[in-house]
């Protein structure tokens, strides 16, 4: 497969954004329940059929599906990703103010996670076979097996409700004006629980794969060779194998972020968080058919963009990945 | 990976070792053996203890759990071992009669996705020209429509039921186990004993039948185990959000009605959060420990088997 | 080989990632989006630790200098034509602007805005004096000029629920220095209740240039109004920041600023109020909550009834429903006590079969609602629907009654009641199936298109209609007649010759014992022919810290929402 070459990728993934474009167009559309609810705000049911006429025609929902999809596609040609009905403001507003929230909590967690997990990884594989290495194995195992918003929920339980150290929802305390060091610290306290909660559950991920990477370096001859050598050589073959190692984690992490970016709405919801995973599940919930076409679509973006980020990055650092 | 499930690109192969040469020992990749046997062994044994409980529940539940036993919200006590819930049901019977629904759940539709998923990956591996091109091009747009508002359409659609909540998970995650089948078909399709098959004129159907689904058997059975692990922990996702059955007694639908009802806002958490979030973890540790086993016993096997 | 540099560039594009998502989210909370210019900012102690925030004053008795209160979802600009509930969306919008009329404590409507009103004798023209020295937080008078606007704009256009209510105007002119003459159409005796004392008065310098009033964003986010407050800030999905108009007609408001939080559900208010985030909840809570919360250190929990419903509907055009020992069966079986009970612990209004609250003033205590088991059977069995083939289930017409409950997945009250109902009805014979739907597919079916000409698509439902469906009593019309432009929210199909007569009459009546006798007679048909089932109310309950504002006022039917809680107890009506 790999033969077919760059320009045929490329069309590849330009075929499967394609897609994803109608297919974000089509699913929404699909739904059962209409979203007059949203476009007319309050107290839909009073309004006089006339008015929800009025209302209809004024967001061109009446138009025939064809027209809508001409101007989507025209609308997203010009970058113009739309109007929110039930807020009454550009949909870009919406995803720009609530993308650095999500960019936080998944770049956070995932720069944790990346740590912790090449470490731990590097560490048991370099030790495998000892109590150490089964031990650290049996409990990232365990904690992959662990519900998100189960640890979430347990959390806010401990951390916020019982003991009171921090605040359960929110990204900031609202409306307050605090400045500089202030304000950092109480994003940084906000974002606590729910950093924690994502990295804890993503490390297994990352760890697993180091591990198994390094593993699948190392035989056993070479473990022993390595150790019947003197301590500055092991830790320059240690580092040597680690480098080696690090191409399919690379490839996960580079992925990782993509799915990221939705992947946090259940953390997003038990914490209250405004992001973009948050604003998907309203939409969603909510009919908000603009909103939804434009999430979907950076979403998409972003698992895509990760995909090609991973097809570039895995060949530069494994070359025997060349030879499919 | 349990509870990641993340797709790899083409030609990575991380739970399969790249070619390895040298000592069969050599390529024992991970622990020793006795090691990875014992950890298969818990994961059975926790798997079992389970399945067991799920078989036994009538005599092992105190009560009927649809059945209203006493007030709401009450805690702990002797009659009530986890107390009740917020309309007077008691929680342990929950929990215990839950194991039927959550297991019944991940194993179905694990299932489903493991007989999709291996069709897929063979039909791929074998034909890699053109049926595998669009296979596995519609494998990667499945894999990118962002999931959580296909599950909303699908169970708007199909309605609140167990049986479409299987079916939903089942659709959400063949595609992972496509891939996987597809890569080692791709590497048998060229051994030597398919080669001399071909050369006595076997039809393609008999070659698939005869040499390379057996082949793939163990390794679409280690993907079914883990796909069991990510399945339960997906059932319990889709009930928290409120997008499964909340009318159904799986161990997500009693985390649904406790969040809902704000028992984690209260001393309630002990008794009614803490408990079936073990069990989730306890279902999806067992299988995935069993299929973390059951891939390293199949590396070495495959290797052998050139 | 270049590995030591992917290394390096993975950990430095996560880290770039995560320190470019601070310093942005550093510029999301730190500048205000939009702030007045002019206005001085973040009056009052900020901070969300542990220590009360808002603090008495001891100057002024009761006055508080912030007040924080929580929401649930974002209400937009809280515009007239933009808030997006009902509640707490309308109650919210009335903090910054005022009616002609304003309820009182009892739910009773008192001159607001009006000094006093007048109606003409064949209830068609209404003479409204307006109190004087009366000022738009932007400096300007309110003249009679703005009434009459205000009117006028909300008939144009038309994509607000004001309009609906002024439907009946045929005029309005300015017929004073200080007085307005509003001329209707037909007679419409809801309209001081409906109307009056409903809509937000607009100021005409302002709005008479919008034409676009759903898209139009006000510079600074302040909504120009005469009310107590005035919205000084809005950041989207987060927050809004209320400063109080200290030249209030009525009396200077009792806490100097007003902050709304947002979130995302009823457990993370109820998590803020514990952790004292904020000071109280703008949104009522639910029954399990108001039990933990009472026993929390410092907060107290405001109750009374209120005038959402909880009912069971079907659809009463198709079998068996059309038959009415079926619906008096049904009524007979639900036992509401256990309702009220299990599911609301207590914090309800057992309902009232003629569908009014029992303490709203129009309530006909002769109408009678009971709970009997064995008279259900009794009447099932003397109308020949009998089990027939001993599975306990009867049968009707030779299919075996297995109706399907339609139950909202996003109302976990209305699913449990949903789940005790079919446990009841078991006992009459009914098999029942409990499914659980999106509200929006629950409403599509129910409601099509929210237009009961499109008739209906169920055979079982949980609904309920929200408070303002109760509060003007003459509603009573809309839930019964025939007629789809008249029973706009019959949705069960219902039709009775006598009921639509009556409710005719009723909607034309002037003479106030006269209306009373015919809605009396409404509730004895809603009861006897039982278009729906009236299941419960639910109470109200706000959450609140005492230390910080405890003079909330509960007006009956409706909340602690209101500017009466804000402001000072002896300008309160």
């Amino acid at each position: 497969m790999r033969s077919q070459g760059q320009g045929s990728k490329l069309f590849q993934y330009a075929l499967v954004l394609f897609i994803a474009i109608t297919l974000n167009f089509i699913l929404p559309r699909l739904m059962p329940g209409n979203p007059l609810a949203l476009l007319a705000g309050a107290d839909v049911g009073l309004l006089t059929p006339e008015q929800r006429a009025a209302v209809v025609e004024r967001s061109g929902l009446d138009q025939p599906m064809l027209s809508q999809y001409a101007s989507y596609l025209g609308d997203l040609a010009r970058g113009d990703l739309g109007y929110s009905f039930r807020q009454n403001r550009p949909i870009v507003d919406m995803i720009v103010e609530r993308l650095p929230w999500t960019l936080l909590l998944a770049g956070s967690s995932l720069l944790f996670s990346a740590v912790a997990g090449i470490a731990l990884g590097a560490l048991s594989a370099w030790r495998r076979g000892r109590a150490s290495d089964v031990g650290m194995l049996g409990t990232m195992i365990a904690l992959d097996s662990l519900p998100s918003f189960w640890l979430g929920m347990l959390f806010v339980s401990l951390f916020a409700v019982q003991l009171g150290v921090l605040p359960s929802s929110g990204a900031i305390t609202a409306a307050s004006s605090l400045g500089g060091i202030d304000q950092l610290i109480d994003i940084a306290r906000h974002a606590t629980l729910p950093v924690v909660t994502l990295s804890l559950l993503s490390i297994p991920g990352v760890y697993l794969t180091m591990r198994y990477s390094m593993l699948s370096i190392l035989g056993e001859d070479f473990i022993r060779t390595a150790r019947s050598k003197g301590v500055n050589e092991r830790g320059v073959l240690f580092r040597h194998v680690v480098r080696n190692a690090l191409a399919p984690v690379v490839t996960v992490l580079a992925l990782r972020l993509g799915f990221a970016f939705g992947g946090t709405v259940v953390i997003e919801t038990v914490f209250s968080y405004p992001g973009l995973g948050r604003l998907v599940f309203e939409a969603v919930s909510g009919r908000d058919y603009p909103v939804m076409q434009a999430t979907f679509l950076v979403l998409t973006v972003a698992v895509l963009l990760s995909n090609l980020l991973a097809d570039f990055l895995y060949p530069r650092l494994d070359p025997r990945a060349r030879t499919a | 990976m349990t509870g990641s499930g993340i797709p790899l690109p083409e030609g990575a192969q991380v739970s399969a070792p790249i070619e390895a040469t040298g000592t069969w020992r050599q390529r024992l990749i991970g622990v020793r053996a006795d090691s990875t046997f014992f950890i298969g062994l818990i994961g059975l044994l926790l798997v079992s203890g389970l399945i067991l409980t799920a078989v036994l529940a009538p005599l092992l539940a105190p009560y009927d759990p649809t059945e209203r036993v006493g007030l709401p919200f009450m805690p702990p006590s002797a009659a009530h071992p986890l107390g009740t819930n917020d309309i007077g049901q008691d929680l342990a019977s929950e929990l215990i009669y839950g194991t039927r629904v959550s297991l019944t759940v991940g194993i179905v539709a694990a299932a489903v996705a493991m007989v999709i998923g291996t069709a897929v990956g063979v039909l791929a591996g074998f034909y890699p020209r053109l049926v595998g091109s669009l296979l596995m091009r519609f494998v990667d747009v499945l894999l990118i429509i962002p999931f959580l508002p296909l599950l909303i359409i699908l169970a708007a659609y199909l309605g609140r039921s167990l049986f479409n909540t299987i079916l939903i998970i089942g659709i959400l995650i063949w595609a992972g186990t496509a891939r996987v089948i597809r890569s080692q078909v791709l590497s048998l399709a060229h051994r030597d004993y398919v080669t001399a098959a071909r050369a006595l004129g076997a039809s393609d159907a008999r070659i698939i039948s005869r040499h390379i689904l057996p082949r793939v058997l163990l390794l679409g059975i280690s993907q079914f185990v883990q796909a069991t692990s990510g399945a339960i922990l997906l059932e319990a996702s889709l009930s928290f959000l409120g997008l499964g059955d909340p009318l159904q007694k799986s161990w997500g639908s009693i985390l649904y009605w406790a969040q809902v009802r704000g028992a984690f806002l209260t001393d309630a958490w002990l008794w009614w959060v803490v408990p079936p979030g073990l069990m989730i973890g306890a279902a999806a540790l067992g299988f995935a420990l069993m299929g973390f086993a059951l891939e390293h016993r199949i590396n070495p096997q495959l290797q052998a088997t050139r | 080989m270049v590995h030591r540099p992917s290394v390096r560039r993975l950990a430095l594009a996560a880290g770039v990632i995560s320190s470019l998502a601070w310093l942005a989210a550093c510029g999301q909370s730190g500048a205000a989006p939009t702030t007045s210019p002019g206005v001085p900012a973040g009056s009052g102690p900020a901070g969300s630790g542990p220590a009360a925030s808002g603090s008495a004053d001891p100057g002024s008795a009761g006055a508080v200098d912030q007040i924080r209160a929580g929401i649930i979802g974002d209400e937009s600009t809280l515009t007239p034509y933009t808030y997006v509930t009902g509640f707490p969306g309308w109650n919210l919008l009335m903090l910054q602007y005022d009616s002609l009329l304003q309820f009182d404590v009892n739910g009773e409507v008192q001159p607001w805005l009006a000094s006093e009103y007048a109606v003409s004798d064949d209830g068609l023209t209404y003479t409204v004096d307006l109190v004087s020295d009366v000022t738009w937080s932007d400096g300007e008078p309110l003249t009679p000029d703005d009434v009459r606007f205000t009117i006028d704009y909300f008939l144009a256009n038309t994509h607000s629920r004001f309009t609906t209510n002024l439907a009946s105007v045929s005029e309005v002119e300015v017929t004073g220095d200080s007085q307005v003459t509003i001329t209707l159409e037909d007679p419409n005796p809801a309209f001081a209740v409906g109307a009056l004392a409903d809509i937000p008065i607009i100021p005409q310098h302002v709005w008479e240039a919008v034409d676009n009033p759903d898209e139009a964003t006000f510079e600074g986010l302040t909504n120009v109004g005469t009310g107590p407050y005035q919205l000084v800030e809005y950041t989207p999905d987060q927050s809004y920041r209320f400063e109080a108009n200290p030249d209030y007609f009525r009396g200077v408001p009792q806490a100097d600023e007003l902050i709304l939080v947002q979130y995302a559900d009823e457990a993370g208010l109820v998590a803020a109020l514990r952790t004292d985030a904020i000071d109280v909840t703008f949104r009522t809570i639910s029954p399990e909550q108001v039990r933990a919360l009472e026993s929390v250190e410092g907060v107290e929990v405001a109750q009374g009834p209120e005038f959402s419903t909880q009912m069971l509907y079907y659809d009463v055009t198709k079998p068996p429903f059309d038959q009415l020992p079926v619906r008096q069966a049904i009524s007979l079986a639900i036992d509401r006590q256990d309702l009220l009970d299990t599911v609301f612990l207590g914090a309800a209004t057992l309902g009232n079969a003629g569908w009014t609250h029992p303490d709203s003033p129009a309530f006909n205590d002769a109408v009678e609602t009971r709970t009997d088991v064995d008279e259900a059977n009794a009447i099932l069995d003397e109308a020949s629907i009998t089990d027939s083939d001993g599975d306990g289930i009867r049968e009707f017409d030779g299919q075996p009654l297995s109706p399907e409950l339609l139950a909202p997945s996003d109302n976990p009250l209305r699913l449990r009641m949903a789940e005790l109902i079919k446990e009841m009805l078991l006992q009459v014979g009914f098999d029942v199936t409990v499914t659980s739907l999106e509200r929006e597919t629950l409403v599509n079916q129910v409601w099509p298109d929210f237009d009961v000409a499109n008739g209906r698509d169920y055979e079982m439902s949980m609904f309920g209609w929200s408070a303002p469906v109760q509060v003007d009593p003459s509603e009573i019309t809309s839930l019964l007649h025939s007629d789809p432009a008249i029973g706009s929210i019959n949705i069960s199909g219902f039709a009775d010759a006598e009921a639509d007569e009556i409710a005719d009459q009723l909607r034309v009546e002037q003479d106030e014992a006269t209306r009373q006798e015919l809605l009396d007679q409404l509730q004895v048909i809603t009861a006897e022919r039982l278009p729906f089932v009236m299941l419960l109310y639910g109470d109200g309950a706000y959450g609140y810290r005492s230390d910080v504002y405890a003079d909330w006022t509960f007006i009956t039917g409706q909340g602690i929402v209101t500017k009466l809680s804000l402001l000072a107890a002896d300008a309160r009506p």
